[in-house]
Protein backbone atom coordinates (compact mmCIF):
# COMPACT_ATOMS: atom_id res chain seq x y z
CA UNK A 1 0.00 0.00 0.00
CA UNK A 2 2.71 2.42 -0.96
CA UNK A 3 1.54 5.93 -1.35
CA UNK A 4 2.67 8.05 -4.24
CA UNK A 5 3.61 10.80 -1.87
CA UNK A 6 5.95 8.55 -0.05
CA UNK A 7 7.61 7.27 -3.14
CA UNK A 8 8.18 10.72 -4.44
CA UNK A 9 9.55 11.75 -1.11
CA UNK A 10 6.90 14.38 -0.45
CA UNK A 11 5.58 15.38 2.90
CA UNK A 12 1.85 15.91 3.04
CA UNK A 13 0.33 19.02 4.45
CA UNK A 14 -1.77 17.12 6.96
CA UNK A 15 1.35 15.43 8.35
CA UNK A 16 2.87 18.71 9.30
CA UNK A 17 2.42 19.67 12.89
CA UNK A 18 0.71 23.02 13.08
CA UNK A 19 1.69 25.69 15.54
CA UNK A 20 -0.37 25.92 18.66
CA UNK A 21 -2.86 28.77 18.73
CA UNK A 22 -2.15 31.35 21.41
CA UNK A 23 -4.62 34.07 20.49
CA UNK A 24 -7.76 32.31 21.66
CA UNK A 25 -10.38 34.15 23.64
CA UNK A 26 -10.38 33.10 27.26
CA UNK A 27 -13.83 31.52 27.24
CA UNK A 28 -12.87 29.09 24.52
CA UNK A 29 -9.44 28.12 25.65
CA UNK A 30 -9.05 24.43 26.15
CA UNK A 31 -7.12 22.56 28.80
CA UNK A 32 -4.34 21.77 26.38
CA UNK A 33 -2.95 24.24 23.91
CA UNK A 34 -3.99 23.15 20.46
CA UNK A 35 -3.62 24.20 16.88
CA UNK A 36 -6.51 25.45 14.80
CA UNK A 37 -7.59 22.45 12.79
CA UNK A 38 -10.77 20.78 11.60
CA UNK A 39 -11.03 17.01 11.61
CA UNK A 40 -13.35 15.39 9.12
CA UNK A 41 -13.94 11.76 8.33
CA UNK A 42 -11.65 12.23 5.33
CA UNK A 43 -8.73 13.12 7.47
CA UNK A 44 -9.25 10.46 10.12
CA UNK A 45 -7.95 7.05 9.28
CA UNK A 46 -7.00 3.70 10.75
CA UNK A 47 -3.48 4.50 9.63
CA UNK A 48 -1.38 6.55 11.99
CA UNK A 49 1.93 8.10 11.12
CA UNK A 50 4.30 8.47 14.03
CA UNK A 51 7.19 10.84 13.65
CA UNK A 52 9.95 11.77 16.03
CA UNK A 53 10.60 8.25 17.28
CA UNK A 54 14.16 8.16 18.60
CA UNK A 55 16.28 5.79 16.53
CA UNK A 56 17.16 3.46 19.38
CA UNK A 57 15.64 0.28 18.02
CA UNK A 58 12.49 0.66 20.09
CA UNK A 59 9.97 -0.42 17.48
CA UNK A 60 8.54 -3.20 19.61
CA UNK A 61 8.07 -0.92 22.59
CA UNK A 62 6.42 1.67 20.38
CA UNK A 63 3.98 -0.83 18.95
CA UNK A 64 3.28 -2.24 22.42
CA UNK A 65 2.51 1.27 23.66
CA UNK A 66 0.09 1.92 20.84
CA UNK A 67 -1.49 -1.50 21.18
CA UNK A 68 -2.91 -0.34 24.50
CA UNK A 69 -5.53 1.55 22.54
CA UNK A 70 -6.69 -1.26 20.31
CA UNK A 71 -5.68 -4.14 18.12
CA UNK A 72 -3.05 -3.33 15.54
CA UNK A 73 -3.35 -4.92 12.16
CA UNK A 74 0.07 -4.10 10.85
CA UNK A 75 3.00 -1.81 11.42
CA UNK A 76 6.21 -0.93 9.68
CA UNK A 77 8.93 1.65 9.60
CA UNK A 78 8.88 4.19 6.80
CA UNK A 79 12.49 4.47 5.84
CA UNK A 80 12.00 6.78 2.89
CA UNK A 81 9.93 9.26 4.84
CA UNK A 82 11.87 12.45 5.55
CA UNK A 83 12.73 12.48 9.22
CA UNK A 84 14.82 14.54 11.55
CA UNK A 85 18.28 13.28 12.42
CA UNK A 86 18.33 10.33 14.77
CA UNK A 87 14.59 9.84 14.52
CA UNK A 88 12.47 7.34 12.67
CA UNK A 89 9.00 7.36 11.21
CA UNK A 90 6.55 4.52 11.68
CA UNK A 91 3.22 3.62 10.22
CA UNK A 92 0.71 1.75 12.38
CA UNK A 93 -2.57 0.41 11.08
CA UNK A 94 -5.30 -0.20 13.63
CA UNK A 95 -8.11 -2.68 13.26
CA UNK A 96 -10.74 -0.03 13.80
CA UNK A 97 -11.00 3.69 13.45
CA UNK A 98 -12.03 4.43 17.00
CA UNK A 99 -8.83 2.84 18.36
CA UNK A 100 -6.80 4.94 15.97
CA UNK A 101 -8.58 8.10 17.08
CA UNK A 102 -8.00 7.33 20.73
CA UNK A 103 -4.38 6.41 20.16
CA UNK A 104 -3.78 9.58 18.20
CA UNK A 105 -5.34 11.75 20.87
CA UNK A 106 -3.49 10.10 23.70
CA UNK A 107 -0.10 9.55 22.13
CA UNK A 108 0.37 12.79 20.26
CA UNK A 109 3.01 14.94 21.94
CA UNK A 110 3.85 12.16 24.36
CA UNK A 111 7.38 11.50 25.37
CA UNK A 112 8.93 8.26 24.22
CA UNK A 113 12.48 7.23 24.93
CA UNK A 114 13.52 10.82 25.32
CA UNK A 115 11.78 12.16 22.25
CA UNK A 116 8.42 13.77 21.64
CA UNK A 117 6.17 11.81 19.36
CA UNK A 118 4.16 13.49 16.71
CA UNK A 119 1.20 11.36 15.73
CA UNK A 120 -1.03 12.14 12.78
CA UNK A 121 -3.46 10.37 10.52
CA UNK A 122 -2.27 8.96 7.23
CA UNK A 123 -5.35 8.44 5.07
CA UNK A 124 -3.28 8.36 1.90
CA UNK A 125 -2.31 4.81 2.78
CA UNK A 126 -5.89 3.63 2.53
CA UNK A 127 -7.18 1.56 -0.33
CA UNK A 128 -10.37 2.51 -2.14
CA UNK A 129 -12.24 -0.19 -0.29
CA UNK A 130 -10.99 0.96 3.09
CA UNK A 131 -12.02 4.54 2.36
CA UNK A 132 -15.42 3.39 1.17
CA UNK A 133 -15.93 1.32 4.30
CA UNK A 134 -14.84 4.23 6.47
CA UNK A 135 -17.38 6.59 4.91
CA UNK A 136 -20.16 4.03 5.15
CA UNK A 137 -19.43 3.33 8.80
CA UNK A 138 -19.56 7.02 9.60
CA UNK A 139 -22.90 7.34 7.86
CA UNK A 140 -24.27 4.31 9.67
CA UNK A 141 -23.03 5.63 12.99
CA UNK A 142 -24.81 8.94 12.53
CA UNK A 143 -28.00 7.21 11.41
CA UNK A 144 -27.86 4.96 14.45
CA UNK A 145 -27.15 7.76 16.90
CA UNK A 146 -29.83 10.09 15.60
CA UNK A 147 -32.33 7.26 15.45
CA UNK A 148 -31.64 6.44 19.10
CA UNK A 149 -31.99 10.08 20.01
CA UNK A 150 -35.31 10.37 18.19
CA UNK A 151 -36.54 7.25 19.93
CA UNK A 152 -35.45 8.62 23.26
CA UNK A 153 -36.99 12.02 22.64
CA UNK A 154 -40.41 10.50 21.85
CA UNK A 155 -40.16 8.34 24.95
CA UNK A 156 -39.18 11.32 27.03
CA UNK A 157 -42.23 13.27 25.85
CA UNK A 158 -44.48 10.45 27.00
CA UNK A 159 -42.82 10.46 30.35
CA UNK A 160 -42.84 14.24 30.90
CA UNK A 161 -46.48 13.89 31.87
CA UNK A 162 -45.48 11.47 34.58
CA UNK A 163 -42.83 13.87 35.75
CA UNK A 164 -45.52 16.02 37.28
CA UNK A 165 -46.01 13.64 40.13
CA UNK A 166 -42.30 13.90 40.73
CA UNK A 167 -42.66 17.66 40.79
CA UNK A 168 -45.36 17.46 43.40
CA UNK A 169 -43.24 15.19 45.45
CA UNK A 170 -40.42 17.68 45.19
CA UNK A 171 -42.74 20.46 46.26
CA UNK A 172 -43.94 18.25 49.04
CA UNK A 173 -40.44 17.78 50.31
CA UNK A 174 -39.23 21.27 49.89
CA UNK A 175 -42.23 23.06 51.19
CA UNK A 176 -43.00 21.18 54.36
CA UNK A 177 -43.01 24.43 56.28
CA UNK A 178 -45.81 25.80 54.22
CA UNK A 179 -47.45 22.44 53.97
CA UNK A 180 -50.04 22.75 56.62
CA UNK A 181 -51.05 26.22 55.65
CA UNK A 182 -51.14 25.20 52.08
CA UNK A 183 -53.09 22.05 52.81
CA UNK A 184 -56.23 23.52 51.35
CA UNK A 185 -54.74 26.05 48.97
CA UNK A 186 -52.18 23.83 47.41
CA UNK A 187 -52.14 25.56 44.07
CA UNK A 188 -50.14 28.51 45.29
CA UNK A 189 -47.51 26.23 46.73
CA UNK A 190 -47.16 24.42 43.48
CA UNK A 191 -46.57 27.35 41.25
CA UNK A 192 -42.94 26.40 41.18
CA UNK A 193 -41.23 25.88 37.88
CA UNK A 194 -41.70 22.45 36.49
CA UNK A 195 -38.14 21.26 36.99
CA UNK A 196 -37.58 21.72 40.67
CA UNK A 197 -36.45 18.17 41.08
CA UNK A 198 -34.06 17.83 38.23
CA UNK A 199 -32.55 21.28 38.46
CA UNK A 200 -31.30 20.72 41.96
CA UNK A 201 -29.20 17.74 41.20
CA UNK A 202 -25.82 17.59 39.56
CA UNK A 203 -26.84 16.52 36.10
CA UNK A 204 -24.58 15.91 33.34
CA UNK A 205 -22.90 13.30 31.72
CA UNK A 206 -20.81 14.23 28.78
CA UNK A 207 -17.17 14.56 27.92
CA UNK A 208 -15.72 17.51 29.73
CA UNK A 209 -13.30 18.27 26.89
CA UNK A 210 -16.04 19.30 24.52
CA UNK A 211 -16.73 22.61 26.20
CA UNK A 212 -13.11 23.40 26.81
CA UNK A 213 -11.37 22.61 23.59
CA UNK A 214 -11.51 25.21 20.94
CA UNK A 215 -10.77 25.08 17.29
CA UNK A 216 -9.32 21.67 17.32
CA UNK A 217 -10.02 18.04 17.69
CA UNK A 218 -12.88 17.86 20.13
CA UNK A 219 -12.99 14.90 22.43
CA UNK A 220 -15.56 12.80 20.73
CA UNK A 221 -15.40 10.02 23.23
CA UNK A 222 -18.80 11.29 24.27
CA UNK A 223 -20.13 9.51 21.21
CA UNK A 224 -19.90 6.18 22.93
CA UNK A 225 -21.33 7.56 26.11
CA UNK A 226 -24.41 8.94 24.39
CA UNK A 227 -25.71 5.49 23.60
CA UNK A 228 -25.22 4.27 27.08
CA UNK A 229 -27.30 6.94 28.73
CA UNK A 230 -29.42 5.86 31.63
CA UNK A 231 -32.86 7.29 32.08
CA UNK A 232 -33.79 5.55 35.25
CA UNK A 233 -35.13 8.65 36.93
CA UNK A 234 -37.94 8.88 34.42
CA UNK A 235 -39.09 5.36 35.08
CA UNK A 236 -39.63 5.88 38.76
CA UNK A 237 -42.98 7.55 38.71
CA UNK A 238 -44.74 5.81 35.88
CA UNK A 239 -46.94 4.06 38.37
CA UNK A 240 -48.37 7.35 39.51
CA UNK A 241 -49.98 8.05 36.20
CA UNK A 242 -53.32 6.66 37.31
CA UNK A 243 -53.32 8.68 40.50
CA UNK A 244 -52.84 11.83 38.43
CA UNK A 245 -56.03 11.19 36.58
CA UNK A 246 -58.01 10.87 39.78
CA UNK A 247 -56.97 14.25 41.10
CA UNK A 248 -59.77 16.66 41.81
CA UNK A 249 -57.92 19.50 43.40
CA UNK A 250 -56.28 22.72 42.26
CA UNK A 251 -52.90 21.14 41.81
CA UNK A 252 -54.27 19.33 38.79
CA UNK A 253 -54.43 22.66 36.97
CA UNK A 254 -50.78 23.18 37.54
CA UNK A 255 -49.98 19.73 36.35
CA UNK A 256 -51.74 20.51 33.12
CA UNK A 257 -49.93 23.81 32.81
CA UNK A 258 -46.58 22.22 33.46
CA UNK A 259 -46.28 19.93 30.45
CA UNK A 260 -46.45 22.94 28.20
CA UNK A 261 -43.60 24.58 29.97
CA UNK A 262 -41.72 21.33 30.17
CA UNK A 263 -42.03 20.71 26.49
CA UNK A 264 -40.82 24.18 25.76
CA UNK A 265 -37.75 23.64 27.83
CA UNK A 266 -37.10 20.06 26.78
CA UNK A 267 -35.97 20.67 23.20
CA UNK A 268 -33.42 23.25 24.13
CA UNK A 269 -32.23 21.44 27.22
CA UNK A 270 -32.38 18.49 25.00
CA UNK A 271 -31.16 15.24 25.97
CA UNK A 272 -30.63 13.12 28.83
CA UNK A 273 -30.22 13.77 32.43
CA UNK A 274 -28.20 10.89 33.66
CA UNK A 275 -28.10 10.73 37.40
CA UNK A 276 -24.96 9.16 38.73
CA UNK A 277 -25.53 6.43 41.22
CA UNK A 278 -24.00 8.38 44.12
CA UNK A 279 -26.51 11.13 43.48
CA UNK A 280 -29.33 8.62 43.50
CA UNK A 281 -28.18 7.30 46.85
CA UNK A 282 -27.93 10.82 48.20
CA UNK A 283 -31.34 11.60 46.83
CA UNK A 284 -32.90 8.58 48.51
CA UNK A 285 -31.24 9.53 51.76
CA UNK A 286 -32.59 13.04 51.45
CA UNK A 287 -36.07 11.73 50.78
CA UNK A 288 -35.89 9.47 53.81
CA UNK A 289 -34.84 12.39 55.96
CA UNK A 290 -37.61 14.53 54.58
CA UNK A 291 -40.13 11.80 55.22
CA UNK A 292 -38.94 11.55 58.76
CA UNK A 293 -39.22 15.30 59.16
CA UNK A 294 -42.63 15.16 57.66
CA UNK A 295 -43.63 12.42 60.02
CA UNK A 296 -42.71 14.53 63.02
CA UNK A 297 -44.33 17.54 61.41
CA UNK A 298 -47.56 15.69 60.97
CA UNK A 299 -47.69 14.80 64.60
CA UNK A 300 -47.80 18.49 65.42
CA UNK A 301 -50.04 19.38 62.52
CA UNK A 302 -52.75 16.90 63.34
CA UNK A 303 -52.90 18.22 66.86
CA UNK A 304 -53.64 21.76 65.58
CA UNK A 305 -57.10 22.85 64.58
CA UNK A 306 -56.91 22.49 60.86
CA UNK A 307 -59.85 21.83 58.60
CA UNK A 308 -59.83 18.18 57.72
CA UNK A 309 -61.32 17.32 54.38
CA UNK A 310 -62.38 13.79 53.90
CA UNK A 311 -64.07 11.09 55.94
CA UNK A 312 -63.38 11.12 59.63
CA UNK A 313 -62.23 7.66 60.52
CA UNK A 314 -63.69 6.08 63.64
CA UNK A 315 -61.49 6.34 66.68
CA UNK A 316 -59.78 3.22 67.78
CA UNK A 317 -61.66 1.94 70.88
CA UNK A 318 -59.52 1.74 73.96
CA UNK A 319 -59.37 -1.60 75.71
CA UNK A 320 -57.89 -2.06 79.11
CA UNK A 321 -55.59 -5.06 79.17
CA UNK A 322 -55.52 -5.14 82.95
CA UNK A 323 -51.78 -5.19 82.71
CA UNK A 324 -49.47 -2.23 82.72
CA UNK A 325 -46.95 -3.49 80.22
CA UNK A 326 -49.62 -4.66 77.81
CA UNK A 327 -51.42 -1.35 78.13
CA UNK A 328 -48.23 0.51 77.37
CA UNK A 329 -47.68 -1.59 74.30
CA UNK A 330 -51.30 -1.15 73.21
CA UNK A 331 -51.07 2.61 73.70
CA UNK A 332 -47.95 2.73 71.62
CA UNK A 333 -49.59 0.83 68.83
CA UNK A 334 -52.71 2.98 69.01
CA UNK A 335 -50.57 6.08 68.80
CA UNK A 336 -48.74 4.75 65.78
CA UNK A 337 -52.00 3.79 64.12
CA UNK A 338 -53.35 7.28 64.63
CA UNK A 339 -50.19 8.72 63.20
CA UNK A 340 -50.32 6.46 60.21
CA UNK A 341 -53.98 7.12 59.60
CA UNK A 342 -53.56 10.87 59.76
CA UNK A 343 -50.69 10.59 57.33
CA UNK A 344 -52.88 8.49 55.11
CA UNK A 345 -55.66 11.05 55.09
CA UNK A 346 -53.25 13.80 54.42
CA UNK A 347 -51.73 11.98 51.53
CA UNK A 348 -55.12 11.00 50.22
CA UNK A 349 -56.37 14.49 50.58
CA UNK A 350 -53.58 16.11 48.68
CA UNK A 351 -52.08 13.63 46.30
CA UNK A 352 -53.96 10.43 46.46
CA UNK A 353 -50.51 9.08 46.91
CA UNK A 354 -51.79 5.58 47.37
CA UNK A 355 -48.71 3.80 46.28
CA UNK A 356 -46.42 5.70 48.56
CA UNK A 357 -48.87 5.15 51.38
CA UNK A 358 -48.76 1.46 50.77
CA UNK A 359 -44.99 1.36 50.90
CA UNK A 360 -44.91 3.74 53.83
CA UNK A 361 -47.45 1.80 55.80
CA UNK A 362 -46.12 -1.60 55.08
CA UNK A 363 -43.70 -1.08 57.91
CA UNK A 364 -46.57 -0.55 60.27
CA UNK A 365 -49.04 -3.03 58.87
CA UNK A 366 -47.03 -5.93 60.15
CA UNK A 367 -47.15 -4.48 63.66
CA UNK A 368 -50.86 -3.66 63.33
CA UNK A 369 -51.71 -7.14 62.11
CA UNK A 370 -49.83 -8.73 64.88
CA UNK A 371 -51.34 -6.73 67.69
CA UNK A 372 -54.82 -6.33 66.27
CA UNK A 373 -56.10 -9.31 68.12
CA UNK A 374 -55.02 -7.65 71.34
CA UNK A 375 -56.68 -4.35 70.71
CA UNK A 376 -59.81 -5.17 68.78
CA UNK B 1 -13.14 7.07 29.12
CA UNK B 2 -13.85 8.99 32.30
CA UNK B 3 -16.78 11.33 32.10
CA UNK B 4 -16.75 14.07 34.66
CA UNK B 5 -20.19 15.19 35.81
CA UNK B 6 -20.98 18.81 35.41
CA UNK B 7 -24.00 20.87 36.24
CA UNK B 8 -26.54 21.21 33.46
CA UNK B 9 -24.16 20.64 30.58
CA UNK B 10 -26.61 20.79 27.74
CA UNK B 11 -27.82 24.22 28.62
CA UNK B 12 -24.14 25.09 28.94
CA UNK B 13 -23.42 23.53 25.57
CA UNK B 14 -26.10 25.53 23.84
CA UNK B 15 -24.91 28.68 25.54
CA UNK B 16 -21.33 27.99 24.51
CA UNK B 17 -22.29 27.37 20.90
CA UNK B 18 -24.35 30.52 20.93
CA UNK B 19 -21.35 32.45 22.24
CA UNK B 20 -19.27 31.08 19.39
CA UNK B 21 -21.81 32.07 16.78
CA UNK B 22 -22.14 35.53 18.27
CA UNK B 23 -18.38 36.00 18.29
CA UNK B 24 -18.15 34.87 14.69
CA UNK B 25 -20.75 37.38 13.62
CA UNK B 26 -19.36 40.28 15.61
CA UNK B 27 -15.62 39.91 15.53
CA UNK B 28 -13.45 41.74 13.03
CA UNK B 29 -10.38 39.61 13.59
CA UNK B 30 -9.82 37.05 10.84
CA UNK B 31 -7.91 34.83 13.26
CA UNK B 32 -10.81 34.76 15.69
CA UNK B 33 -13.20 33.94 12.86
CA UNK B 34 -11.02 31.03 11.78
CA UNK B 35 -10.72 29.72 15.31
CA UNK B 36 -14.44 29.95 15.96
CA UNK B 37 -15.35 28.36 12.65
CA UNK B 38 -12.92 25.51 13.28
CA UNK B 39 -14.45 25.05 16.71
CA UNK B 40 -17.96 24.89 15.26
CA UNK B 41 -16.85 22.52 12.50
CA UNK B 42 -15.39 20.18 15.09
CA UNK B 43 -18.59 20.33 17.12
CA UNK B 44 -20.40 19.35 13.94
CA UNK B 45 -18.69 15.98 14.12
CA UNK B 46 -20.70 14.92 17.16
CA UNK B 47 -24.34 14.05 16.40
CA UNK B 48 -25.43 15.09 19.87
CA UNK B 49 -24.85 18.72 18.88
CA UNK B 50 -26.94 18.69 15.73
CA UNK B 51 -30.12 20.01 17.26
CA UNK B 52 -28.26 22.93 18.81
CA UNK B 53 -26.46 23.65 15.57
CA UNK B 54 -29.74 23.64 13.67
CA UNK B 55 -31.32 25.83 16.30
CA UNK B 56 -28.48 28.33 16.04
CA UNK B 57 -28.57 28.15 12.23
CA UNK B 58 -24.97 27.09 12.09
CA UNK B 59 -25.69 25.18 8.89
CA UNK B 60 -26.53 28.44 7.19
CA UNK B 61 -23.43 29.96 8.72
CA UNK B 62 -21.32 27.23 7.13
CA UNK B 63 -23.01 27.65 3.77
CA UNK B 64 -22.51 31.41 3.87
CA UNK B 65 -18.87 30.99 4.76
CA UNK B 66 -18.31 29.00 1.59
CA UNK B 67 -18.42 32.28 -0.29
CA UNK B 68 -15.73 33.89 1.84
CA UNK B 69 -12.52 35.01 0.23
CA UNK B 70 -10.42 33.62 3.03
CA UNK B 71 -9.57 30.09 1.92
CA UNK B 72 -9.12 28.88 5.46
CA UNK B 73 -12.67 29.88 6.30
CA UNK B 74 -13.92 28.00 3.25
CA UNK B 75 -11.89 24.95 4.25
CA UNK B 76 -13.29 24.94 7.76
CA UNK B 77 -16.85 25.61 6.61
CA UNK B 78 -16.91 22.79 4.09
CA UNK B 79 -15.27 20.59 6.71
CA UNK B 80 -18.09 21.38 9.08
CA UNK B 81 -20.67 20.60 6.41
CA UNK B 82 -18.90 17.34 5.60
CA UNK B 83 -19.08 16.37 9.26
CA UNK B 84 -22.78 16.95 9.67
CA UNK B 85 -24.34 16.41 6.27
CA UNK B 86 -24.92 12.67 6.56
CA UNK B 87 -27.60 13.32 9.16
CA UNK B 88 -31.03 13.19 7.54
CA UNK B 89 -32.38 16.46 8.92
CA UNK B 90 -29.20 18.36 8.14
CA UNK B 91 -29.10 16.90 4.65
CA UNK B 92 -32.64 18.07 3.92
CA UNK B 93 -31.87 21.51 5.21
CA UNK B 94 -28.81 21.84 2.99
CA UNK B 95 -30.67 20.61 -0.08
CA UNK B 96 -33.66 22.84 0.54
CA UNK B 97 -31.67 25.99 1.16
CA UNK B 98 -29.83 25.66 -2.13
CA UNK B 99 -26.48 24.68 -0.69
CA UNK B 100 -25.59 22.31 -3.51
CA UNK B 101 -24.21 24.88 -6.00
CA UNK B 102 -22.03 26.37 -3.26
CA UNK B 103 -20.61 22.97 -2.41
CA UNK B 104 -19.96 22.13 -6.05
CA UNK B 105 -18.06 25.40 -6.36
CA UNK B 106 -15.69 24.17 -3.71
CA UNK B 107 -14.53 21.46 -6.09
CA UNK B 108 -12.50 24.09 -7.87
CA UNK B 109 -10.72 25.30 -4.77
CA UNK B 110 -6.93 25.21 -4.78
CA UNK B 111 -7.02 23.87 -1.24
CA UNK B 112 -6.73 20.09 -1.03
CA UNK B 113 -8.75 19.65 2.14
CA UNK B 114 -11.55 21.82 0.76
CA UNK B 115 -11.86 19.69 -2.33
CA UNK B 116 -11.78 16.46 -0.35
CA UNK B 117 -14.45 17.69 2.01
CA UNK B 118 -16.55 18.88 -0.91
CA UNK B 119 -16.37 15.50 -2.63
CA UNK B 120 -17.34 13.72 0.57
CA UNK B 121 -20.18 16.16 1.21
CA UNK B 122 -21.53 15.57 -2.28
CA UNK B 123 -21.38 11.84 -1.67
CA UNK B 124 -23.21 12.08 1.62
CA UNK B 125 -25.87 14.31 0.11
CA UNK B 126 -26.49 11.88 -2.75
CA UNK B 127 -28.14 8.55 -2.31
CA UNK B 128 -26.37 5.65 -3.97
CA UNK B 129 -27.82 4.55 -7.27
CA UNK B 130 -30.38 7.06 -8.44
CA UNK B 131 -29.39 10.58 -7.39
CA UNK B 132 -31.71 12.24 -4.90
CA UNK B 133 -30.69 15.61 -6.24
CA UNK B 134 -29.93 15.80 -9.95
CA UNK B 135 -27.42 18.62 -9.53
CA UNK B 136 -25.19 16.34 -7.50
CA UNK B 137 -24.58 14.01 -10.42
CA UNK B 138 -24.75 16.60 -13.18
CA UNK B 139 -22.32 16.40 -16.07
CA UNK B 140 -19.79 18.97 -14.82
CA UNK B 141 -19.57 17.17 -11.48
CA UNK B 142 -19.08 13.76 -13.07
CA UNK B 143 -16.47 15.15 -15.39
CA UNK B 144 -14.70 16.72 -12.47
CA UNK B 145 -14.70 13.44 -10.63
CA UNK B 146 -13.29 11.70 -13.68
CA UNK B 147 -10.35 14.06 -13.64
CA UNK B 148 -9.89 13.60 -9.93
CA UNK B 149 -9.84 9.84 -10.40
CA UNK B 150 -6.63 10.28 -12.40
CA UNK B 151 -4.99 12.53 -9.83
CA UNK B 152 -1.68 11.79 -8.17
CA UNK B 153 -3.30 12.54 -4.85
CA UNK B 154 -4.29 9.17 -3.42
CA UNK B 155 -7.00 10.49 -1.17
CA UNK B 156 -8.64 12.42 -3.96
CA UNK B 157 -8.28 9.54 -6.34
CA UNK B 158 -9.91 7.13 -3.91
CA UNK B 159 -12.82 9.43 -3.18
CA UNK B 160 -13.43 10.18 -6.85
CA UNK B 161 -13.40 6.50 -7.66
CA UNK B 162 -15.94 5.75 -4.94
CA UNK B 163 -18.16 8.55 -6.24
CA UNK B 164 -18.03 7.27 -9.78
CA UNK B 165 -18.63 3.67 -8.78
CA UNK B 166 -21.31 4.15 -6.14
CA UNK B 167 -23.13 7.36 -6.98
CA UNK B 168 -23.07 7.55 -10.76
CA UNK B 169 -24.63 5.23 -13.25
CA UNK B 170 -22.30 3.67 -15.84
CA UNK B 171 -24.06 5.60 -18.60
CA UNK B 172 -23.35 8.88 -16.86
CA UNK B 173 -19.69 7.98 -16.55
CA UNK B 174 -19.50 6.90 -20.18
CA UNK B 175 -21.14 10.11 -21.28
CA UNK B 176 -18.79 12.18 -19.21
CA UNK B 177 -15.84 10.34 -20.74
CA UNK B 178 -16.98 11.09 -24.22
CA UNK B 179 -17.61 14.72 -23.29
CA UNK B 180 -14.13 15.04 -21.86
CA UNK B 181 -12.62 14.49 -25.19
CA UNK B 182 -14.37 17.54 -26.58
CA UNK B 183 -14.88 20.17 -23.90
CA UNK B 184 -12.25 22.30 -22.21
CA UNK B 185 -12.49 21.51 -18.55
CA UNK B 186 -12.18 24.47 -16.25
CA UNK B 187 -11.96 22.73 -12.93
CA UNK B 188 -8.29 22.56 -12.01
CA UNK B 189 -6.80 19.97 -9.72
CA UNK B 190 -5.95 21.16 -6.25
CA UNK B 191 -2.38 22.08 -5.47
CA UNK B 192 -0.57 19.45 -3.48
CA UNK B 193 3.00 19.09 -2.35
CA UNK B 194 3.50 16.01 -4.46
CA UNK B 195 4.07 16.90 -8.10
CA UNK B 196 1.76 15.44 -10.70
CA UNK B 197 2.61 12.26 -12.48
CA UNK B 198 3.89 12.89 -15.98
Amino acid sequence: MASNGRELGGVFDHHVQRAVCDTRAKYREGRRPRAVKVYTINLESRYLLIQGVPAVGAMKELVARFALYGAIEQYNALDEYPAEDFTEVYLIKFMNLQSARTAKRKMDEQSFFGGLLHVCYAPEFETVEETRKKLQERKAYIARTTKNKDHYMTQKKLVTEHKNTKNFRQDFHSETSGFCAAAVNTSTGNSDPCFPYSCELPLCYFSSKCTCSSGEHVDRASNSSQDGRNHDETGEHCNHKDSLQKMQIKTLKNSVACPGAQKAITPSEAVDRFMPRTTQLQERKRRRQDDRKLGTFFETSTSSNEVVIGPLLPDIPKVDMHDDSLNTTADLIRKKLKEVRSLKTCFKRLFDYITKWRIFCSNYSIVIDFFSFLIF
Amino acid sequence: MAQKPKVDPHVGRLGYLQALVTEFQETESEDAKEQVLANLANFAYDPSNYQYLRQLQVLDLFLDSLSEENETLVEFAIGGLCNLCSDKANKEHILQTGGVPLIINCLSSPNEETVLSAVTTIMYLSSPGSGSHPELTAMPVVQCMLRFSLSANTRLRNLAQIFLEDFCSPSQVAEARSWRAHSALGIPLPKTEAPQQP
